[in-house]
């Protein structure tokens, strides 16, 4: 796997968590069964995306930025060929090449870095 | 929705071979049949998880858990270690019993949050962590979940 597009799985991952720990149902699942300190946790998920996105190449970071800051979510799997981002096909070509995620792929229609899921 | 609907026989172990937290939470991801990037980026994710916070609820036992890209659906697995590991759990105790629940960040059914509700509710019965002990085969996993109505 490119390490780039590591790195950005486990971003879009942490912006994910940070999400769902402000999502009302799991916050107060994660404070009642397992005593978690929401805003302690946000705090820590803040500081490691931050060092996260400072590990991204100038290029892949501002793409990744911008998506993450309009849309919410800049990397998306493709699942049977289909961009999950915007359930657009992807082309043929790119699905066979792409799957091992050896390159960076973004979205011809929408943009968004392409991970591609088995 | 039934909990033993998401469990599968080959992501249940009984003996992990783990002496640590992080080599239990590896062996419980290695349970899912994931390649080997994958593993390691799921595992990573539980750690970041562990980080905030830890998932070992009491009473011998843990539900680690979080969201990723690179599962496609909701998976689940069950792992028991005896003698028991330091999970850093709220009581202190060693945790015995490690229910493993992963999901991808979005769900046509979005079943992740009821199978967490679910696996936590199991565990709070009273009876539940010495009926786990006494498990000597997968399949009595599955019926004790069928048996709760869980």
């Amino acid at each position: 796997m490119h390490p780039q597009l590591e790195l950005l799985l486990e971003l879009q991952d942490l912006h994910t968590q940070r999400r769902a720990l402000q999502d009302e149902p799991l916050r107060d699942m994660e404070e009642a069964v397992f005593d978690l300190k929401p805003e302690e946790a946000l705090d820590l998920l803040d500081a490691k995306i931050t060092e996260l996105v400072g590990r991204l190449d100038p290029g892949i970071q501002s793409r990744y930025l911008s998506f993450i800051g309009t849309l919410g979510r800049a990397v998306v799997p493709v699942l049977n060929g289909i961009c999950y981002g915007c359930f657009v096909a992807t082309p043929t070509a790119w699905s066979a090449e792409a799957g091992r995620n050896d390159s960076i792929g973004v979205c011809a229609h929408c943009g968004r870095f392409l991970y591609y899921v088995d | 929705m039934q909990l033993r609907d998401f469990f599968t026989l080959e992501a249940i172990s009984l003996d992990l071979a783990a002496e640590t937290k992080d080599e239990a939470l590896r062996e419980l991801v290695g349970l899912l049949g994931l390649d080997e990037k994958s593993r390691g980026i799921l595992f990573k994710m539980l750690k970041r998880r562990e980080n905030l916070g830890s998932t070992g609820i009491g009473r011998r036992i843990a539900i680690p858990h979080c969201r990723s890209l690179v599962v496609n659906r909701l998976r689940v697995a069950f792992g028991r270690k005896l003698p028991g590991i330091d999970f850093d759990a709220i009581d202190k105790k060693p945790v015995q019993h490690i229910f493993l629940i992963v999901a991808p960040p979005l769900e046509v059914s979005n079943q992740y949050l009821p199978v967490l509700g679910r696996i936590a509710q199991f565990g709070k019965e009273p009876d539940i962590p010495e009926r786990l002990a006494q498990i000597e085969r997968p399949e009595e996993f599955i019926a004790l979940l069928e048996e709760k109505g869980v």
